[in-house]
This record gives C-alpha cells, structure tokens and sequence, in this order.
C-alpha cells in the first residue's frame, strides 16, 4: 500500500511539466559559441603562408597564358647568361690589352729619380752630422773643472 | 566543430539541460550562463564528443560539474539567495488550475530545500526520466549512491509534501 502510493507520489511529480526553454535563447548561445570558436586558434582553419599566399597570387596573375609568360622568362634567364658571359670576356681582354707604354715607363722613371734626389741630401745631412759628435772623456772633463 | 553540429546539439538537448540546470541554480541568469558555457567549450573542444556513447548524459555531467563549480565558487552567499530564488525561478511551467498551481509552487519550494546533490539525481530520475545506472554515469557516481540520494530527496518531498497532496487526492 505504502509502495502504491509512493508510486503514485511520484508518478504525480513526474508529470508536472518543466520550464520550457526561451525561444530566444538559441541563436545568442550558438553565436556565442561560433564566436567563441572562431577565436580558438585550435578550432580555426590555419592562415595560409606567406608562400602559399604569393603562389596564390602569382597563379592568379599568370592562369591565363602559362606558356607564355614560360617563354618570356626563359628569353630573360637567356639574356641574363649572354650579358654575363659577354661582360666576363671583355673585362678580360681589357686586362690584356693594356701594356704599359714606353711613355709611361718613361714617366715612372723620370718620378723615381725626382723622389731620389729629394731623399738623397738629407740623409747625407743627418749622416754628417752624427760623425762630427764627439764625445770628451770623462777625465779630460774632470780636469777642466779643478782648472 | 562545425556550426550544423552545434545545432543539433543545441536542437537535442538544450531543453533537457535547461530544465535540469534551472533546477540546479534556481536562476534563470545563471542557467543561461552556464548553458552557454557547456556549449562554448564543445565548439572550442570538439574532441571532447569523440568517442561519446551516450550525447545527453555527457553534456548533462559538463552541466553538473559547471553548476556545482558555481556554487561552490559563491559558497554560502549563494544558500540565502537560494531561499528566495524558488519563488522567482521554478523549474515547473505555470499551470492554469489554481490548486495545481499551488502544487507546483510547493513542489519547486521542496526541491529548493533540497541538497543540490540529492535534487540532481531526484531531477534526472523524475523529468529526465533516466536509470540509476544513467544518473550515475553521468554524475560520476556510485549506483547504490544515485539510487540513496534519490531516496533520501524522495522521502523529504514526501513528508513536506504531503498534506497538500493528500488533500488534492481526495478532491480527485
């Protein structure tokens, strides 16, 4: 008897309906939500990379015509070449074709004799003069002073 | 986790953690709160629904473990508040029959009255309609104590229930 009424008991509580949840609360919590994951860098789409980026780019730029803009590159890479192996060439020719002329022989010779005599009489000077230094006895001195 | 999902979630089981959790805190603005909060942390960790039998009950234990983290966090300002907060929040639809009305209002002062433990299980057990062995899956708990603190809450609404539903049965 006791059993059949606490049965009863709560079938009665059970039945007594729950809030329903606000109809306005869905899209405010699912917003918070998405923004909420939106901010997690766990839960977003990782960023492109700088590289994947400029390949983005570039392929955007250059889709329309591939093979051509292929061409006109490899005409720029064979430009490039020629112009470095002709200044390589010519820079070596210069260095041979240059030999010193007699003229300049000439001249460098003229300059060294010049800077020759100009060096020439003031070492003789100095050498002169250290010869004429001499030094009296220490004796000599002595009897000078008694004197 | 995609924003279908969330949804769905939300489409399944939102009202039965709305009901439970109302039931809880007795505060409409801390119901939303941490319903909120349950569904924040399964879109930043979708990972957490990997592998999960049974949706309802794990979302009804992230919704326990936030609710007693609150109450525990506002401590015995939260026992006061508590007292008063059955009166503006009950957990049951107002009803249009004066006497079942006055039940209803009984019923939610009852469950107030009760420990937040004991109320969980009497909740999940009466409107959620689950097994012990459900309850005390999803509250983490030994069987034997889901199916005592159902008990111990169940006796409690009976003795302060009890006139007024004796009354209403013999009106019947």
């Amino acid at each position: 008897m006791m059993n059949d009424g606490m049965d009863q008991f709560e079938r009665r509580l059970s039945r007594q309906p729950v809030r329903q949840i606000p109809a306005g609360w869905r899209e405010e919590i699912l917003a918070a939500a998405r923004n909420a994951a939106g901010a997690n860098p766990a839960a977003r789409v990782p960023s492109p990379s700088f590289l994947s980026t400029l390949n983005r780019q570039l392929s955007t730029i250059l889709w329309p015509h591939p093979a051509a803009w292929a061409g006109l590159t490899a005409i720029w890479i064979l430009i490039l070449a020629v112009d470095f192996s002709i200044r390589d060439r010519s820079s070596v020719v210069t260095e041979k074709s240059v030999p010193p002329t007699p003229e300049v022989v000439a001249e460098l010779r003229q300059q060294q004799r010049m800077l020759a005599e100009l060096i020439g009489p003031r070492d003789t000077r100095e050498a002169d003069r250290s010869k004429t230094f001499v030094p009296q006895p220490r004796s000599e001195r002595e009897d000078f002073v008694a004197a | 986790m995609r924003g279908s999902d969330l949804e769905r979630l939300y489409d399944e089981h939102a009202q039965s953690l709305y009901a439970f959790l109302l039931n809880l805190t007795r505060d409409e603005a801390d119901t939303r709160d941490l319903l909120q909060d349950v569904f924040v942390k399964l879109a930043r960790q979708p990972e957490l629904l990997a592998g999960v039998r049974d949706e309802r009950a794990f979302l009804v234990r992230l919704a326990h473990n936030a609710a007693i983290d609150l109450m525990r966090r506002r401590g015995t300002r939260d026992k006061t508040r508590e007292q008063f907060a059955a009166e503006i929040s009950s957990p049951f639809a107002t009803a249009g029959d004066p006497d079942e009305q006055t039940f209803r209002a009984a019923l939610a002062e009852a469950l107030a009255g009760l420990p937040p433990e004991q109320r969980a299980v009497v909740h999940l057990k009466l409107w959620g309609e689950w097994t012990f062995e459900q309850i005390a899956d999803a509250l983490d708990i030994p069987l034997n104590t889901a199916a005592s603190r159902y008990r111990y809450g169940l006796d409690k609404l009976r003795e302060r229930l009890r006139p007024l539903y004796e009354e209403m049965k013999k009106a019947e």
